[in-house]
């Protein structure tokens, strides 16, 4: 009996993984196909469609990144006239509100919104909700303070809001200081198998692209509509990724729209980040759940997706207890275990990092012409492990939280030292 | 050559290798254990259906797949052998281990080799200035 209940929950297990597998594989074989139709349809979308703009930057304590935002943003080829900039300075306590007071005092289209401490340092979603207060403009963007746009990301952006059935947008992020160690690095490979292929055929399958919290924006009475961000969830931008679906509009994503982050540079912050970002997607979960499953707004290939895409923290999780019912089988002299095992590693792969599989992340290193950096991917496994007991960790405390109803959505942020500052110099964006 | 002869001649001899490699397949299979033959038809399948439709000239991309085959046969027969010489040694238990991490064993070539031919047809790629 508790051999043919190991045997269903292996293969159950196996078979979950290997769906993801699968969705990936189509995935790439997607952006592959379409390499060459894009480089001829590239920029044709650029339009004179120029609604009036907000620009959201929400910023607690970030005097060191602000300020190259902030000149890149005078920098922007976007009519100065159509532009509103709010700088949201949630109480810091570093010379951020000063910057960004310069700022506002040499430009007339930035202004600057200082919270308080009794108010601010409830997280970004909080930062954002006063900002949205002050936004006039018909669409709305976020930029986080340690991001670095190119000059014409606002059009790009922008110009998917032709089609009215666009609720929201999102541009692509490249990892600003990837040469600056190992976890860098492995971070910038994540990033690209998230944005070069994952999200970019996501879009064109018609299925769930997700707006990533920053180098992206919102149709703003849509946002208003949706009563902005959730201040209970710790991943609001896979909340509203879902939100806007279920109101029946969609994101687009636009693989040209770059954005450059300052990605965090240690292990520790890394699981910070990573333990935010998987209590936020479980949080995303149990919100959801049933109303994807119960939507009519959503076809059944958007439903199948949304549920993989919020069900993509539990993963590592189920990894693992793939590994553990297997080895149980295997010690029980099962047969069937045998051939299912060798999927394991393979799949394995599928969560790597920012759950993107080995080849995706190849293909999306190929498209960008990048020479030797394949050479790191067999060091991805090392996240996936990493990332294992902050999954665990972040199920354990999201599903306590519900149980004896604690709050757990405290936001730990990640700082930002600056360390991408010496590489802006050598963007090819900043070239010319 | 215009490109859809070269897609087509693309697809053609990667219908020919699978054809060779399901033949080597089935000639090794005295050779080496039924999960080293899946994991070499993963390698295959995860070979001939990405980097074969990459830029590079096939005699490249043909030569890194039989290249791949023959490491993996290598791999996976050291190991065996590794494994049987083990056992005899350490017990009926070390097999039992060898069954868990071979998986894994059997990424690590995987996954490594098909990154390694990404950068070789990269360079294939920077060669002939051919656009993707």
């Amino acid at each position: 009996m508790i051999f043919w209940i190991l045997a269903i929950i292996f293969i159950f297990l196996t078979g979950l993984m290997l769906a993801y597998l699968v969705r990936h594989y189509i995935f790439t074989i997607t952006v592959l196909r379409g390499a060459n139709k894009d480089k001829e349809h590239r920029g044709s979308e650029a339009s004179a469609f120029e609604p009036t703009v907000s620009i959201l930057i929400p910023a607690r304590n970030e005097e060191r990144v602000i300020e190259r935002l902030l000149e890149r943003i005078t920098e922007l080829t976007y009519p100065k006239d159509k532009l509103q900039v709010i700088v949201v300075d949630d109480a810091s306590s570093d010379k951020t509100g000063a910057i960004a007071d310069d700022y506002e005092n040499k430009y007339s289209f930035i202004e600057v919104l200082h919270r308080g401490k009794d108010e601010g340092g409830k997280g970004k979603a909080a930062t954002c909700n006063a900002g949205l207060k002050k936004a006039n403009g018909e669409i709305l963007l976020c930029f986080d303070a340690d991001y670095y746009p190119t000059r014409d990301i606002v059009e790009k952006l922008v110009g998917q809001f032709v089609d009215p059935t666009v609720g929201a947008t999102q541009g692509r992020v490249v990892v600003l200081n990837e040469p600056q160690n190992l976890v860098t690095r492995l971070i910038a490979l994540e990033r690209i198998g998230g944005y070069r292929v994952d999200q970019e055929a996501r879009d064109k399958l018609n299925l769930i692209a997700q707006y990533g919290g920053t180098v992206g924006g919102f149709r703003s009475s849509l946002l208003k509509r949706l009563h902005g961000w959730d201040e209970n969830i710790l991943a609001e931008d896979t909340d509203l990724t879902l939100s806007v679906y279920l109101a029946g509009y969609k994101v687009r994503y636009n693989v040209d729209a770059e954005c450059y982050e300052e990605a965090v540079d240690n292990w520790k912050a890394y699981r910070r980040q990573r333990y935010r970002w998987a209590k936020g997607h479980m949080q995303c979960f149990f919100k959801h759940f049933w109303s994807v499953l119960k939507s009519k707004k959503l076809g059944i290939k958007e439903k199948v997706d949304a549920l993989l895409l919020l069900n993509v923290y539990f993963m590592p999780i189920v990894a693992f207890l793939s590994f553990l019912t297997g080895l149980l089988l295997i010690f029980f002299g099962s047969p069937l275990v045998n051939l299912l095992w060798l999927f394991v590693p393979i799949c394995l792969y599928n969560f790597v990092g920012n759950f993107a599989p080995f080849f995706e992340i190849g293909v999306g290193l190929y498209l960008d012409g990048r020479e030797r950096t394949q050479l790191l991917i067999p060091f991805l496994i090392f996240t996936l492990f990493y990332n294992m007991p902050i999954c665990f960790k972040a199920f354990f405390d999201v599903t306590t939280g519900k149980i004896f109803r604690r709050n757990v959505s405290v936001w730990v942020k990640t700082s930002h030292l600056g360390n991408g500052n010496c590489y802006i110099q050598n963007l090819s964006i900043n070239a010319s | 050559m215009r490109r859809e002869q070269v897609k087509a001649l693309n697809c053609l001899f990667s219908f020919l290798s699978i054809v060779a490699i399901v033949a080597c397949v089935v000639v090794s299979f005295r050779v080496i254990n039924f999960q080293s033959i899946v994991s070499l038809v993963i390698f295959n399948v995860l070979f001939v259906s990405l980097p074969f439709q990459l830029n590079g000239s096939l005699n490249r991309k043909l030569c890194l797949l039989a290249l791949g085959n023959m490491t993996g046969l290598c791999w996976n027969y050291i190991f065996n052998l590794f494994a049987i010489v083990a056992a005899d040694a350490f017990g009926k238990i070390f097999l039992d281990i060898y069954t868990v991490f071979f998986p894994l064993l059997s990424s690590i070539w995987i996954v490594s080799f098909w990154a390694l031919s990404l950068t070789f047809l990269h360079r294939s790629r920077t060669d002939q200035g051919v656009n993707l």
